[in-house]
Formats: C-alpha cells, sequence, structure tokens
C-alpha cells in the first residue's frame, strides 16, 4: 500500500543506501500508511441497492457479521434474481465515499533530532491538531449475474491519488459457490479484515503483524518487497465457501510487486492461502477457526543502467513466508479475534545483501512470532466498544553481533507491543448511509529502536472524528 | 383444535353469565319485532356497467349488461343491502339453524351482501360455468382464499369472529361482496323497496344499527313492547361520489 | 338446574380463560426442530436485520418500504404466503423459519440462511408478537403430501388438462408467461397490484424451489395474494400430475422438460391449446 509508495518503481531498490535514516523512514513510512490507509469498506450503495440498514451486514461497520460475509462472498449478490444491474434504476450507480474528518494528538518518544556542535540527540516529539484522513471513492457491485466487480482509487489526505483495488470476479463458477474467480488488485482474504476493522489512528489503525518485516539491526532494514499481507495484491484468486460461508477458503496467486503497478520488481508469483470453518454454539453464536500461509520471494538485487536501477529486473530472489491460525468467538454481545502468526525472512532479505555477493559472516534468517486479541463489545448496532492487544517477539535476530562491530544485538530488538482502545458510536442506523463518532487511543512500544541510544520507543496516537460514509 | 375448544368455551363463558343473571327471572315471550324502511336523501352515485368480456360464458348470462352493486337503490329512494342488526340490548340468541346460501352466478355474487351470526353455517355454491376463487379479505378472521372450478360441490364455511368482511374474486376483478358477520340473530338485510324486518324480538330496549357499505352507519334506540315497533327508519345521506 | 349446568360450564370457561393466559405465554416463543426461540432476543436481531422494510412496529412500514415492490410483508396482519398448513390458518413455526432462511426469489427479502438457527428460531418468536392471532389461533395442520409420482407422459398431458380445467391460465397465462386475461388486475389483499408468476423466467418460486414446495402452493394457496388454494378441488395424486406439467413451462432442465420435449416433437400437433373453451363445431 502506501509502503510502497517510498520506492517508486524506478528506484534503484537493490542498492538503497540503507542506515539509521532506513529505520526512520521505515516509521515514517508505517505513519503514512496508518494516516492515508482507509481501513475501512463500509459500501452505502449496496445498502442503497439492497434497501437494508448498515447493521444487516456489519456487526458494526465497517467489521462484517456473517450475513455480509456471504454477500461479500457471493460476489455483493443477495441471489435474490435481483443482483443483476438490469434491475436497477438506470441512474443507479454504486458509488460511496468515505473520509473522516478528525482531530488528532501524536506523540512519538525518542524521535533522532539535530543537537549542538552536529549532533544527534533523541527528543520526545507531540503534535496535535485538527486533520483530515485520506478518501475512498469506491465503486462496487454487479456488472451482470455472477459478475461482479471493484474499483476503488482511494487519496491520501493531500489527494494523492492510487488504486487501492481494481478486479473482476465470476461469481459461482460451474452453478458452484465453490468457484469464485478474481482478477485484478485485491484485498488478501485475510484473517480478520485489516480494511474492515473498527480503529483508524496513526499507531491503531493497522495490524502490526499484517506489515511486519524484521530488521537486521540497528541501522539496517530489509530488502523484502513484501509489504504485508495486509497489503492489496495483484494477482488472481480462488475463492469457495459453503452457502452460509461456515466453510470458506481462498488461494491467491499474485505477482510478487506487493501490488505496485507497472511491474517494478520481477517476474514472480507469490502464493498466499487461506481456509476457515466456522460452527454455531448455540446461544454464543458464530464461532470461526481458520489458517493461513502467505510464500513468497523477493529479489535482493536489480541490473542496472548507468547504476540506476532497471524496473522489472529483479534477481537473486530469496523467499519469506507469513504462516499463522486464527479464531474468531462469539459469546453473545462480546466477541474476541484471535490470531497467531510466524514469519521468516531469508537472511540476504533481512540484511539487506544482495544474493551475488556473501552473507555477512553471522547472519541468519530471522524468525519472529506474533499474535493479536481484538475485543469487541457490540451493545447494539449503533454502539461498540473496541479494544486490542498485539505482541510480535522476534525469535531469531538476524545477527547477534552486527558485522564489523562489537555491538551485540538484544534479542529483543524490534519487538512489538502495541495496545488500542476506543468506540465507535453511530448516531444514525440508515440504510443509505453512515455516520460515526470515533474516538480512539493507541499505543505502540518498538524494543530498543531508537536510533541515538538504542532505547525502546513509545508512539502514541489519539484521534476523535467523524467518520462518515455515502 | 384445541384453540377453537377454548374460544367456543370462552364464549359460552360469557353467554352463560348472561344467563346466570337472568335465571331468576321468567323467560319473556320473544313475539316483538323491529321494522321500517332505509332510504336516501341526495344523489347517490350512478353505478357502472360491468365488462365481463374476459369471460364470455358469463356475457352471455347476462341479456342486459348488469352493473356494480354497491350502491342499489329502489322506488321512493329505497336502498337495498343495507344490513340492519341490534347492535345492543340483545339479551343473547339462539343458536342459528337455517344454513345460508351463498351463490355465484353470472360472476356475481347473489346476495350481493350476505348477513350471518358468528358461528352460523353458509354455502358458497359456483353456478357458474367456469372456476371462481372466493377470498373474503377478513382481517379478525382468518383470511383464507379458495378455487372453486364449475361442477364442483358447494364450499361450507362459518366465522368465528364478529367482522364486515369484504368478498372478492380475484379472477373477475368486478365481483364483489359482503360477509356481515354480526354477534346477535337479530338482523336483516333491506330489499328490494328498502324495507326490513327484524323478527322474534322480546320486549326490551334496544339499538338498532343500519350499515350500509357506501353511505357508512346508523344508530336508533328502539323500544319493542310486545308489538311491532314500526316505522324504524333510516335515511342515509347520498352523495354522487 | 339450568343455572348450575351454567355454573359448571362457567368453571370450565374459567380454566379456558387461564389456558389462553398460559397461550399467551407460549406465543413469545417458537419451536423448530430441537431449537426454541424467544421473542426478547428475537426482537435485538429484528432492529438489526429486519427493521428497515418491516417497520419497528411490524407493520411493514420500514424507511425502506416506500421504494420496495413486492411490499414488505405486514406482520400485525398474521397473513403469510408461504405455509405448510391449509389456507386460512396461522403458520407453523418451521414455515416462518423456512422463509426466513430460503428468502423471497425477486424481491427485496434476502435469504438469511447466513444467521445461525439460533437467531432465526428467535426472529421467528418476535415476529410472532407483533399479531394477537398468535395468541388466540393454532397454526393449522400442515398438509399431507403424499409420496411423489412418476414423471410421464401421462402425468404431464394429465397436469396439462388441470391446467386448462382449473383455469391456472386465466391468470399465469396459457403459456404459463403470467400473462392471462385476468393477470393485469390483479390485487394483493391490501389492494396493491400483484403479477402472477411468470414461469418463463425460471426463477425460483417464492415459497420454494422442489417439486414438493411447488405441490404445496397450490393446494396450500398463498394467502394475501390472489392465489388461491385448490385443496378442495384437486385430489393428492393429480397433484402431482400438475407439478409435473408446470415444471415444463420453466426454461430449466428438469425430468419433467426432457419427457415433455420428447413428447412434443412427436405429438406437437395433437395439443390443443390452453385457454378458452373451444364452442363445438368451431374448428382449430
Amino acid at each position: 500500500m502506501h509502503f510502497s509508495t517510498l520506492r517508486s518503481p524506478g528506484t534503484p531498490i537493490g542498492l538503497l543506501v540503507l542506515n539509521r535514516n532506513g529505520i526512520a523512514w521505515g516509521l515514517i513510512a508505517i505513519a503514512l500508511l496508518a494516516i492515508t490507509s482507509q481501513p475501512a469498506q463500509a459500501i452505502p450503495a449496496f445498502a442503497r441497492k439492497y434497501g437494508l440498514p448498515c447493521s444487516a451486514c456489519h456487526e458494526a461497520w465497517p467489521k462484517l457479521n456473517n450475513f455480509g460475509q456471504v454477500f461479500k462472498d457471493n460476489g455483493y449478490q443477495l441471489e435474490n434474481d435481483r443482483d443483476s444491474p438490469i434491475f436497477q434504476n438506470n441512474a443507479y450507480f454504486p458509488i460511496t465515499i468515505r473520509m473522516t474528518p478528525q482531530w488528532h494528538l501524536e506523540h512519538n518518544q525518542r524521535q533522532q533530532v539535530d543537537g549542538p556542535l552536529g549532533t544527534s540527540i533523541e527528543q520526545n516529539i507531540t503534535t496535535s491538531g485538527f486533520d483530515l484522513s485520506g478518501i475512498d471513492i469506491w465503486t462496487a457491485g454487479t456488472l451482470y449475474k455472477n459478475i461482479s466487480f471493484q474499483v476503488l482509487p482511494s487519496a491520501d489526505s493531500t489527494g494523492a491519488f492510487h488504486f487501492e483495488s481494481a478486479w473482476v470476479r465470476f461469481d459461482n463458477l460451474f452453478g458452484s459457490s465453490w468457484l469464485n474467480l478474481k482478477f485484478g488488485k485485491h484485498e488478501l482474504d485475510t484473517p480478520i479484515s485489516e480494511k474492515r476493522f473498527l480503529f483508524l489512528t496513526a499507531n491503531g489503525g493497522f495490524f502490526q503483524l499484517y506489515h511486519f518485516t524484521p530488521v537486521g539491526g540497528p541501522g539496517l532494514s530489509s530488502l523484502n518487497q513484501f509489504g504485508g499481507i495486509g497489503d492489496n495484491q495483484l494477482g488472481v484468486e480462488l475463492m469457495g465457501h459453503s452457502k452460509n460461508s461456515y466453510t470458506r477458503y481462498a488461494v491467491s496467486v499474485l505477482s510478487s510487486n506487493s501490488g505496485n503497478v507497472g511491474l517494478p520488481t520481477n517476474q514472480s508469483y507469490d502464493l498466499y492461502l487461506n481456509g476457515s470453518q466456522a460452527f454455531e454454539a448455540g446461544r454464543l453464536g458464530l464461532q470461526r477457526v481458520g489458517a493461513f500461509a502467505y510464500v513468497g520471494r523477493s529479489p535482493t538485487y536489480f541490473l542496472t543502467d548507468g547504476g540506476a536501477a532497471i524496473p522489472g529486473t529483479g534477481r537473486g530472489d530469496r523467499s519469506f513466508y507469513r504462516v499463522g491460525a486464527y479464531g474468531i468467538w462469539y459469546l453473545g454481545k462480546f466477541d474476541f479475534s484471535t490470531l497467531y502468526m510466524h514469519g521468516l525472512d531469508n537472511a540476504f532479505l533481512a540484511t539487506n545483501t544482495p544474493a551475488n555477493t556473501p552473507l555477512p559472516l553471522g547472519s541468519r534468517s530471522p524468525t519472529w512470532n506474533g499474535g493479536f486479541i481484538e475485543t469487541h463489545f457490540t451493545v447494539n448496532p449503533q454502539f461498540v466498544l473496541v479494544n486490542r492487544y498485539e505482541a510480535i517477539r522476534v525469535s531469531r535476530q538476524a545477527f547477534t553481533v552486527l558485522p564489523g562491530t562489537t555491538t551485540t544485538v538484544p534479542s529483543d530488538f524490534g519487538d512489538i507491543d502495541a495496545f488500542s482502545v476506543g468506540y465507535r458510536w453511530y448516531p444514525i442506523m440508515f440504510s443509505r448511509a453512515g455516520l460515526a463518532w470515533h474516538q480512539e487511543y493507541s499505543y505502540v512500544r518498538s524494543r530498543k529502536t531508537s536510533l541515538v541510544n538504542n532505547l525502546d520507543q513509545g508512539n502514541s496516537s489519539l484521534l476523535m472524528g467523524f467518520d462518515f460514509d455515502f | 383444535m384445541r384453540t377453537k375448544y377454548i374460544s367456543m368455551t370462552a364464549l359460552t363463558l360469557v353467554a352463560g353469565a348472561s344467563l346466570v343473571a337472568l335465571a331468576g327471572q321468567p323467560p319473556r315471550p320473544a313475539s316483538g319485532s323491529i321494522s321500517g324502511k332505509i332510504t336516501y336523501t341526495g344523489t347517490p352515485p350512478k353505478m357502472k356497467a360491468i365488462d365481463m368480456s374476459k369471460e364470455p360464458s358469463c356475457v352471455k348470462q347476462h341479456p342486459t349488461p348488469v352493473t356494480t352493486e354497491n350502491v342499489v337503490t329502489g322506488k321512493n329512494n329505497s336502498i337495498q343491502y343495507a344490513v340492519i342488526y341490534i347492535s345492543s340490548g340483545d339479551q343473547g340468541s339462539t343458536a342459528p339453524t337455517k344454513a345460508l346460501k351463498f351463490d355465484q352466478k353470472g360472476c356475481q355474487y347473489i346476495p350481493h351482501v350476505l348477513a350471518m351470526q358468528v358461528g352460523q353455517a353458509f354455502q358458497i355454491i359456483n353456478d357458474d360455468p367456469t372456476s371462481h376463487n372466493i377470498h373474503p379479505l377478513a382481517k379478525v378472521n382468518p383470511e383464507w382464499n379458495k378455487s372453486q372450478p364449475p361442477g364442483t360441490p358447494p364450499l361450507n364455511a362459518q366465522y368465528p369472529k364478529a367482522e364486515f368482511i369484504p368478498v372478492k374474486c380475484n379472477v373477475h376483478p368486478w365481483m364483489h361482496g359482503y360477509f356481515i358477520v354480526l354477534n346477535t340473530s337479530h338482523y336483516a338485510v333491506s330489499d328490494d323497496d328498502g324495507e326490513f324486518s327484524i323478527k322474534d324480538l322480546p320486549p326490551g330496549k334496544y339499538t338498532v344499527t343500519a350499515w350500509h357499505e357506501q353511505f357508512g352507519t346508523q344508530s336508533q334506540d328502539v323500544t319493542v313492547a310486545g308489538a311491532d315497533a314500526k316505522g324504524t327508519n333510516f335515511v342515509f345521506k347520498a352523495v354522487p361520489y | 338446574m339450568r343455572g348450575t349446568r351454567w355454573n359448571r360450564w362457567a368453571g370450565v370457561g374459567l380454566a379456558a380463560a387461564v389456558l389462553l393466559c398460559a397461550g399467551a405465554a407460549s406465543a413469545q416463543e417458537s419451536h423448530v426442530g430441537k431449537y426454541s426461540g424467544n421473542a426478547k432476543a428475537g426482537k435485538i436481531n429484528y432492529r438489526r436485520y429486519c427493521i428497515g422494510c418491516h417497520g419497528p412496529a411490524g407493520d411493514g412500514n420500514g424507511e425502506n418500504a416506500p421504494w420496495i415492490d413486492p411490499k414488505p410483508r405486514d406482520f400485525t396482519a398474521a397473513v403469510f404466503k408461504c405455509r405448510s398448513t391449509p389456507t386460512g390458518t396461522l403458520p407453523t413455526d418451521q414455515d416462518l423459519y423456512d422463509a426466513v432462511t430460503r428468502g423471497f426469489d425477486t424481491t427485496n427479502m434476502p435469504p438469511w440462511m447466513p444467521l445461525t438457527v439460533v437467531d432465526r428460531v428467535n426472529l421467528v418468536a418476535y415476529i410472532k408478537t407483533f399479531s394477537p392471532k398468535w395468541k388466540s389461533d393454532k397454526a393449522g395442520a400442515p398438509v399431507e403430501i403424499p409420496a411423489e409420482s412418476p414423471v410421464t407422459i401421462e402425468s404431464v398431458l394429465h397436469g396439462r388438462e388441470l391446467f386448462q380445467k382449473m383455469e391456472c391460465w386465466k391468470c399465469h397465462g396459457p403459456e404459463g408467461h403470467g400473462d392471462g386475461p385476468s393477470a393485469a388486475t390483479l390485487t394483493d389483499s391490501k389492494d396493491r397490484p400483484i403479477p402472477p408468476y411468470n414461469f418463463s423466467t425460471g426463477t425460483r418460486f417464492k415459497c420454494g424451489n422442489t417439486n414438493r414446495e411447488l405441490y404445496r402452493i397450490f393446494m396450500t394457496g398463498l394467502d394475501g395474494t390472489p392465489m388461491p388454494s385448490f385443496a378442495d378441488v384437486i385430489k393428492p395424486a393429480d397433484a402431482w400430475d400438475l407439478v409435473h406439467f408446470l415444471r415444463t413451462l420453466q426454461p430449466l432442465v428438469t425430468p419433467e422438460a426432457t419427457v415433455w420435449k420428447a413428447w412434443v416433437t412427436t405429438h406437437g400437433n395433437e395439443l390443443k391449446p390452453i385457454g378458452p373453451e373451444q364452442a363445438p363445431g368451431v374448428g382449430q
């Protein structure tokens, strides 16, 4: 997503000079990602088409309930023989905008700033004020019975647009809900959708786990092109589901350029898999368990022309993977989303080493484990309390000792703890548009990552604003 | 079945309680009657000719075209098909034994208005060479809708609750009638001269109500003292729309 | 003497009144298979899923109702299209549950099958609180459906005769296109225009899609619509023949259509067209 905007297709990624600034860029990138990404996809255009209130498809928009999940899995169809656009008023165009005017406060701990006499020092930076989110201008629906589409031009808060997603999907192939083929840039069938969750702040508005790539050591970034399973990717998806979506699977074959257009990296492909099974537990509600995996390769250097990398000529592919399991548990009005993930990046990627040069001594492929538990208390369809705790623990650092130095890489270097709490209040519950008052506090602590003193950094966000879509 | 039993016993309870209260008195002779005439003032709407061309078998049965029947008037401003009934003061009614008939003939309902008592059995007959569906649009009573092709036996029906029920045939949209289900057995429907007579009434004070499908209802208090309370007339104000 | 007898009946009546109250309590519940639903839990989900069309009072006057055709069901009338029970009777809880689950094809009512069984059973319980009829009346006894007779050309042809004789064509049209002579004038029980089913669209029936459900549709009638019950006039065995013929009117690949097409290619000219009876002597 916006991670990638830092590396335009022409940027010589393999030759990118990585230093302490790399991490700073990384952090800014994460901040940008959160501010500009529109995690939410709630589509009043569908409410207008079918005359259902938001609450029919969304537990609390944009979070889907199982009815909304089935609607989505059917290719935005209710399957009442009225899904084809021929049944709509000619003037109907399925378009939705979403934006969040807001006030927010950002507090970033131990930031590197210029000190006296050309030194660098660390200082906490706090800023606050009124601001805008980015905007989603979303159109989606059916082109015909069993052919659906989505186009989502999305802008950051400055108005710079990109295509967040654009795809066509052939639904119910051979009359079977088990075969649906999607073609284009799409959200991966993630265990718990980051596009539909209930957090908006710079620190809390994304799953750390869905975007995490380990850094080799203080001042070393990763070469991994892959932005994370939270990013929309380019490729094809074959997915299927039982009629009530209790059983679901999805397989995506993706160009390994992390959703960036213009074939910027190379010709290899990645694979994403997800499968889950839900079961009813009486009055408690629907419980779901599942597992997912992403297996990919990323180039470590590029052919160059006059020193500049030639887009699409990525070489020296090295592999990485993310695997995990998850559960979504309902206890009446309470529900918990739980996820565990294990990840590995090849040593060449993690240590920023082109594959045609030897690995630094003592370098290894870093691995990490992480998980989150997210809780929602849906008081009623118009009021929901949310909270999330997320942790990432690096289980094997790329280096024990930084090459050429005696600096020991601490075993908890880069570990992350993230916490968010908030609520959303929907003063109207309507079948034409949505409005929510959103308030959230998020805190993220990353271990030993401060650039000057290698100390822990704690960043926090406070946000309140009106989240609306029409 | 259980519910039917319950509601019938509940009705019995009400009837029983009033009879218990009366038990001390000697039964009064039910020899009185109330009679009168239903007329209108003003201009009643003109009834429209019915186009039955979509049902040739019914067209054949009518040498002259028939008209709608929501306001049927006679000589001297008389009104037919008004229902006159005791709405208050009725001292309990004996179970009606007469089975009523509701005929479908020439794609018309005969009679146009059928009055009956709660629980009174009636028969619906199809005398046409075409199918009818009988669709009484009940709200308090169950709403049913039954097909009756030509040559099929009469449909037996009864209604458990008092209600004024419009009746229609969906196949022949011009067919329109009424089932008037009353709590009393003392009722009459005005004839083609607008006249009516409610018989077998014990002496007493009564409220008599006249209902007409287009002109609404009117009530008056009448005392029956052994003989006939003649001249209980109702005059409806007719408007041409 | 007479008084004591009536007193005894009054006692029975009192007991009945107590039973009635018990009935009122049970009307807050629903029973589908081994599941019991309760109206209080159902109300929460009604307000989440149903209120936009059926309205807070259950009268079908939700905020979307003006834009919807056909209109949402008015639960306060307690008149339901899709029942297993005879015309004029209340449907069973199972019938309501099936209707919620199945949705109504070609209308705004989607299939609510994605909801858990418990949620749907609770919704049924809540829907039953909108009319006092659920307290005073009991659901009808489901119409019995005998085992389906074999699909033969004789069965289809006999069904075709019934289609003529029962005058199905008056509304549904001689070819089942929903264009019979009475089709344009049809109104539902609220005087709103309503079209008869057009078999040539091949869409699912509003009350289901199996042959059994098709059998049930014309034997129970769709209450609140012009579709009457034929239970008194079509014998169960004959009803299957009508089912088999009706299937041939749909552009679907069915055993009935296969049998029919094979026969028509060789015997098509023997068929008398469906429609008004020809007067004797008027040739075809």
